[in-house]
Order: structure tokens, then C-alpha cells, then sequence
């Protein structure tokens, strides 16, 4: 099984837009439509964060002359907000958001978390996980996390599931559409 | 002709017509249609073969008849349709259309369909700034119809709108437009009579309203129209319409063949710095287009019924039905360039987007050189003082709340329960925009007369022919349009407004910073368009969604502005 370490190993050129925003204003930070927001959950791995709670909100980039911002691709260009609460600031260390597909195949830095746990940046990727690390400083440069994974979500867009090879609807051999047997 | 006072109905709009039925062979792609009745015309309609079926759908049809143009008519007696041909118009010039059957081949496959003027796209109409011209439309097909001078705020009584501005035109009858045009800028004319049918068999063009000053829009080398469309054609030919309703309730009929100006293998010309203009429209039932130019530089100029603030440089164009947008591409490198619908499609079976390319164009380079000054002024972004102006002047209402809210949603009965439970259960995640019709089958099989799609006003609950907006020339109306993510089936909407002009201030809260007077905006599914609409033009004005299977369905309402123009 190809380890996470290895599919880190990949990032570089492939790696989408995503630029660090300035630091919001701490009631700045609900502006998107909320059916596209979603949780970030902690993993516990360091103190004080056994009830902190997390969310990752997206908007229209506001960039865009069109009612909706698209890359060359076709994948949707969102500005995405994340903000953290209930939680006990590590005394070294920076938090730090950080974007990746699914497969943690590719990694952009969103940027360091302000004092109000908060960071912003755009994503241009339809199918995301955000991840909070903490690292041992603030390394704009950096291309991926080293530190321990603290909070991470997926977006809304990763509760669209196959209808392939289960369900009660099911009738046919999921095995016909690379889903095994 | 006095306008009619009464306010509008979804039944008034939604008279069932009987187009009648004729048998056709029955074909699909790969699965089996078991207890199909081949006499009824249906044919599945085409998908994936390796989709898998839903359980209780093989051999389904829609509830409602198939219709074909033209049934028991040799196509080969009709006149071949033509290219569109541009008609340049002054104040007063009269132009007769005849709406008519043509017979094209598309992909292969001969066929009826409808023409303006036996062409196709119909006639592009150029006239100047404030003039009015006179159409004379006399209707020669087996459907009533009228035309709509979609953008154009002209006087309420020619906005072709059956039932609330005239009777429909019926076959052998004529009605005489006078379209006044008083903004500057690339409008479309169509029927609104069954939109699903009539425009998809062609029956669409091209308004170019030109402004008295020739630095209006930059320089450019040359001009392109660029109407684009898709349509849904099988082995046999244009899959059957339906007769007393549209199908693809849900999610309108995508095509599956793409066109520029109705051709299928549209090819330009250009030379090496070539700035040309592109004037582009979408007049897809319910395709929204993200247009490429395959790497060129591109720049937004102008949009439905002014130009922006600031011309901006963009990678692609985000275009919904019915909207316009003028950019300007500059061809630098030599070689072939792809004009493309670039997007990231869903395979709702397999849970994936997956990218798709559909090419619509193709432009050759070479490697002359274009005339180096206007190749040079393309780098300059211009702002538009004039455009800037006119905004300010309705900024004290930028910041004022809504007047209205109105919120989409659908409503559904009788569809097969397979159906309703797949959409039950696939509804975790609802993208912002369908890009591609995901779900062929399901989508065929649901009519209007099994769904409703509404536009309900917040404050009092009214849905679509029950909202009851009343105005005063002059007023400045601000409403927000919120997309519900909750419904059985939230898709994004093109929402219309007639007559009038208006802003998108903002898009779910994010404040636009480069505004544009437009007619249609698309509102993503979940999102807030935060509209300031001018009543500047007193009548009876629809407001609908532009998806024409949604409009059918029932998404539209009209408002009244008392008063007369000033």
C-alpha cells in the first residue's frame, strides 16, 4: 500500500493555486453558503484540544466577473475561511492549514493560523480534505506539514459516494465499473 | 394593441398543447427496453452503456406523449435551412420573418426543425442605439409561437409574452413587433411558446443593438458571433419531445452534440496577434457553458445589457442559458486553437468528477502578423467611465436590506420510485452547477407534469404565479434569490427578468467589485444573488427561471410596473 509519506513525496508542479490570505477580522469569517461548510474534526494528538471544535467554510472567489469562479480545468475556485474553537493555543509551535486531495497525492499551504485560530485562502479543487498541523514554525515556503495533524475535514463534496456495488438499489456486478467483485 | 391587465398564471402559460404523436422505431444504446411500446415513438434516451439501470426503470417512458416536428412530412420538400444572414436595420425599417419548417442534417442525420427566415441561427439583427424597428412575424409552423426580444427593454406590449402581452401567434396568423432598443449591446430574440421545442429545433438569433460611439467597445481586428447550443440526437435522428409537456423536468434536456452557430465543426481563421471579438450566447436549453480559447488571452468586456466597470482578464467564460458576454480573445501562438466547453463533469454512479472537453470550435493560426497597434492596445484593460457612472448613481442602494426574498425549490409527484429513492439517497452532496446531465435516464423520464419547480416569496409563502409584486416607475428594488440545497433536486437557475435591467451586487455575501447591467444570472444551488433591480419600464414583466424544461415546469411569476417611461 503506497504510504502517505511516499504520496507527499509527489507534491511540487502539480500543486493548484492556492493563495495564503491576509488575516480576517475575527467576525469576518461566516460568509459563504453554509450547505457547503463543513466540520473539521481534531484528532486529539496534542493538548488541549479534546473539545476544540473546527470549521472550513467556502464562498464564490470574488474575483470572478461570472455568479461562479471556475479554474481552466472546470473545478470550482473557492475562497475558503477555516477557524478553530474551543481549543488551548500550544505554547510552541504553529498552527498551520494546509489543503490536499483525497488521495494526499498533492498539498498546498493555506497559511499560518492568526491569533483568532483563523486563516484563509482559495482553493481550486472540487474534492478536498483541509488539514490543521502544528509545525514547529511559520515556514511560508514550506510544501507540506511535518508536525503532528491536529484538526482535519473533508469537503462537502467527499459525501458524494458511489451508487456502484451497494445500496438497495443495487442490481448490477460492481465489479463492471473497477469496484471489485 | 392594449397590453392585458390580468396578472399571469403558470396555467395560462402552461396550457397543455397537443403536438400530436407518430410512430417512430424505437433505439436505444445498450439496454434493453422491455414492454417498450414502439408505437408510442419513444426511444431511450442515449447514456453510458455501462450505467447501470435503476431497478424498475427498464422499458420506461414518460408519462407524457412523443412529439416530432414535421410527422408525415417529406423533409426533402422543405428548403434546406440556411446560414445566418445579418440584416442592418435603421429607425423605422420593417423586416418580415417567417417562422418556418427547414430541413437541416446534423450529425449525420437529415431532419425537420424550425427556422427564422429559413436560416440558422435566424437572421442576425443590427440596429442602431434608440431606434425602433418593426418585425412583422408571420408563423408557419404546426405550434403557436411568439418571439421575445430577450434583454431588450422595450415597450411591454411586443415582449412576446403569450397570455400576459399578446395572444400566441397561431400557424397562418402574423404579429407585427415594434422593438425599441434603447442600451447598447448583443441581444437574442426566441419564442415563448413550449422554449423546450421550439428553440431547440432553432428558433433563435441574434439582436446586435450598435452604439453611436465608435470607442465603445476597444480595439479589435474583427468581430465573431459565436450562438451556442447543443442538442440531443441518437442514432436515429433528435430524440421525441414531449407533447403535453416537456420532459427532463429535473434537470433540462442537455445535448449531447454541440454546436456553434448550428454548425457542428465551426472553423475560424486567424492571424498571428489577432484580437478578435466575440460576441458570445447561449441559447442551450439548459447547458451552462465554461468556454476556453485554449490558452489565448482572453478579457471580459461586456455582458448582457452593458459593459462592465472594467474590461478583466479571465481564463474562461462562465455562461448560462440565456446570457451574453462580449470578450475579446489575442491569438499569439501559430497552430490550431480549441475553442472548448472545458468542465469537470459527475458520474453520479461512480461518486467522481471527472474532467470533460467538448470541442466547439477551432481557430487556425497563422503565422502572418495581425496589425500590430490593436494587437497592442488588447493589453491595456479599459474602464468604462460611462458604466461606472450609471452604477454610482444606484449606489445609495447598495447597502439598503432586501424588498424581497425569494427562495427555489422544487416539488415532485408520481414519479417512479426508483427514481425517488435514488435521488433520496444521492443527495448528501448537490454540486453548485450541473455541468452534465448525470443521470440521462431519470432525467427523461420526469416531466413537468410531475414536477414543479417554484419560486416562492419568503415574506408570504406565494409560489410563482401567485407573487404578486407591484411597482412604480423609478423604483429601486433590491432581492435576494436564495438556491435551497434541501430540495428533492436543488439544480443551479438562470433567473430571467423581463423588460427590466438590473445588478448582481453580491453573490453569497461577497460584495461584486466589477459590476454589469444584466437580464439573466445564474444562481448556483446554495448560494444568495443579491440583485438591485431599476423599474425603469412600466408593463406586465415575467420573472422565470431560463432553463426552458424549469420554466415549464412552472418557475415563473410576473410583476406589474405602473407608470410610463420617463
Amino acid at each position: 500500500m503506497t504510504s502517505i509519506v511516499s504520496l507527499l513525496g509527489l507534491l511540487g508542479s502539480l500543486a493548484p493555486t492556492l493563495v495564503a490570505g491576509a488575516t480576517l477580522p475575527a467576525a469576518a469569517c461566516v460568509a459563504g453558503p453554509p450547505y457547503y461548510a463543513f466540520e473539521l474534526h481534531t484528532t486529539k494528538n496534542i493538548a488541549g484540544t479534546g473539545l476544540a471544535r473546527g470549521t472550513a467554510e467556502v464562498e464564490v472567489a470574488g474575483s470572478s466577473p461570472f455568479s461562479i469562479a471556475l479554474a481552466p480545468d472546470g473545478s470550482y475556485v473557492y475562497d475558503l475561511h477555516v477557524a478553530l474553537e474551543r481549543m488551548k493555543v500550544p505554547r510552541e509551535g504553529q498552527l498551520v492549514a494546509w489543503v490536499t486531495t483525497p488521495e494526499i497525492d498533492r498539498v498546498v499551504r493555506v497559511g499560518a493560523l492568526d491569533a483568532n485560530l483563523r486563516a484563509s485562502g482559495t482553493v481550486d479543487w472540487n474534492r478536498f480534505i483541509v488539514v490543521i498541523t502544528l509545525e514547529p514554525d511559520d515556514d511560508p515556503t514550506a510544501r507540506t506539514w511535518s508536525g503532528p495533524v491536529v484538526f482535519r475535514g473533508m469537503s462537502r463534496s467527499g459525501m458524494m459516494h458511489t451508487m456502484v456495488g451497494h445500496g438497495a438499489l443495487q442490481q448490477e456486478n460492481c465489479a463492471a465499473y473497477g469496484y471489485g467483485s | 394593441m392594449e397590453p392585458m391587465r390580468s396578472h399571469v398564471t403558470a396555467g395560462a402559460l402552461l396550457a397543455a398543447m397537443a403536438l400530436g404523436a407518430a410512430p417512430v422505431d424505437g433505439q436505444h444504446e445498450g439496454h434493453a427496453m422491455h414492454g417498450m411500446s414502439t408505437d408510442a415513438g419513444w426511444r431511450m434516451v442515449p447514456m453510458d452503456p455501462n450505467m447501470p439501470m435503476l431497478p424498475g426503470l427498464e422499458g420506461a417512458v414518460p408519462v407524457v406523449g412523443p412529439w416530432m416536428p414535421g410527422m408525415g412530412i417529406d423533409a426533402a420538400a422543405l428548403p434546406e435551412a440556411r446560414p445566418s444572414q445579418t440584416v442592418s436595420m435603421t429607425d423605422g425599417d420593417t423586416l418580415d420573418i417567417a417562422v418556418s419548417m427547414v430541413r437541416r442534417t446534423l450529425a449525420g442525420h437529415e431532419m425537420i426543425m424550425f427556422g427564422y427566415n429559413g436560416q440558422y441561427p435566424g437572421p442576425l439583427i443590427q440596429a442602431p442605439k434608440d431606434a425602433t424597428v418593426i418585425v412583422r412575424v408571420t408563423n408557419d409552423i404546426e405550434m403557436p409561437t411568439t418571439i421575445h426580444w430577450h434583454g431588450v427593454r422595450l415597450d411591454n406590449r411586443f415582449d412576446g409574452v403569450p397570455g400576459v402581452t399578446q395572444a400566441a401567434i397561431e400557424r397562418g396568423e402574423s404579429f407585427t413587433y415594434e422593438v425599441h432598443v434603447p442600451d447598447a449591446g448583443m441581444y437574442w430574440y426566441h419564442p415563448h411558446v413550449r422554449e423546450d421545442v421550439q428553440q431547440d429545433l432553432g428558433l433563435f438569433g441574434n439582436l446586435l443593438v450598435t452604439s453611436p460611439d465608435p470607442d465603445y467597445y476597444g480595439p479589435a481586428h474583427r468581430e465573431e458571433v459565436f450562438v451556442l447550443d447543443d442538442m440531443l440526437i441518437d442514432d436515429e435522428g433528435a430524440l421525441p419531445w414531449g407533447d403535453s409537456a416537456p420532459t427532463h423536468a429535473l434537470m433540462g434536456r442537455f445535448g449531447n452534440v454541440m454546436m456553434v452557430n448550428g454548425e457542428t465543426d465551426y472553423r475560424l481563421s486567424a492571424r498571428r496577434g489577432e484580437v478578435v471579438r466575440f460576441y458570445l450566447t447561449n441559447v442551450a436549453n439548459t447547458r451552462t457553458f465554461n468556454v476556453t480559447f485554449g490558452g489565448a488571452k482572453v478579457k471580459v468586456v461586456a455582458s448582457d445589457v452593458s459593459r462592465f466597470e472594467r474590461e478583466q482578464w479571465v481564463t474562461s467564460v462562465v455562461i448560462a442559458p440565456a446570457e451574453r458576454y462580449v470578450v475579446d480573445v489575442r491569438f499569439d501562438e501559430v497552430g490550431e486553437v480549441a475553442i472548448a466547453n472545458t468542465i469537470q463533469a459527475i458520474n453520479h454512479f461512480r461518486g467522481e468528477f471527472y474532467p470533460e472537453v467538448d470541442t466547439l470550435s477551432v481557430v487556425t493560426v497563422s503565422s502572418e502578423p495581425a496589425e500590430a497597434t490593436v494587437s497592442e492596445a488588447f493589453d491595456t484593460l479599459r474602464e468604462h467611465a460611462d458604466v461606472v457612472a450609471d452604477v454610482e448613481s444606484f449606489r445609495r442602494w447598495f447597502g439598503s436590506a432586501a424588498d424581497y426574498e425569494l427562495e427555489t425549490t422544487v416539488r415532485v409527484r408520481d414519479l417512479p420510485q426508483s427514481i425517488v429513492l435514488s435521488m433520496e439517497a444521492d443527495t448528501l452532496y448537490v454540486p453548485p452547477m450541473e455541468w452534465n446531465d448525470a443521470m440521462p435516464m431519470m432525467n427523461w423520464l420526469s416531466t413537468a407534469e410531475q414536477v414543479t419547480w417554484i419560486l416562492r416569496d419568503r415574506a408570504t409563502g406565494a409560489e410563482n404565479g401567485e407573487i404578486d409584486w407591484r411597482f412604480e416607475v423609478g423604483d429601486v428594488v433590491k432581492v435576494h434569490v436564495f438556491n435551497t440545497p434541501d430540495s428533492f433536486h436543488p439544480m443551479n437557475h438562470p433567473i430571467h427578468v423581463h423588460g427590466q435591467r438590473f445588478l448582481v451586487l453580491s453573490m453569497d455575501g461577497v460584495e461584486n467589485e466589477n459590476l454589469v447591467w444584466k437580464d439573466t444570472a445564474i444562481v448556483p444551488v446554495g448560494s444568495t444573488m443579491e440583485m438591485l433591480i431599476e423599474m425603469s419600464n412600466p408593463g406586465e414583466w415575467m420573472v422565470h427561471c431560463h432553463i426552458a424544461e424549469h420554466l415549464h415546469a412552472g418557475m415563473m411569476f410576473s410583476f406589474v410596473v405602473e407608470g410610463s417611461n420617463r
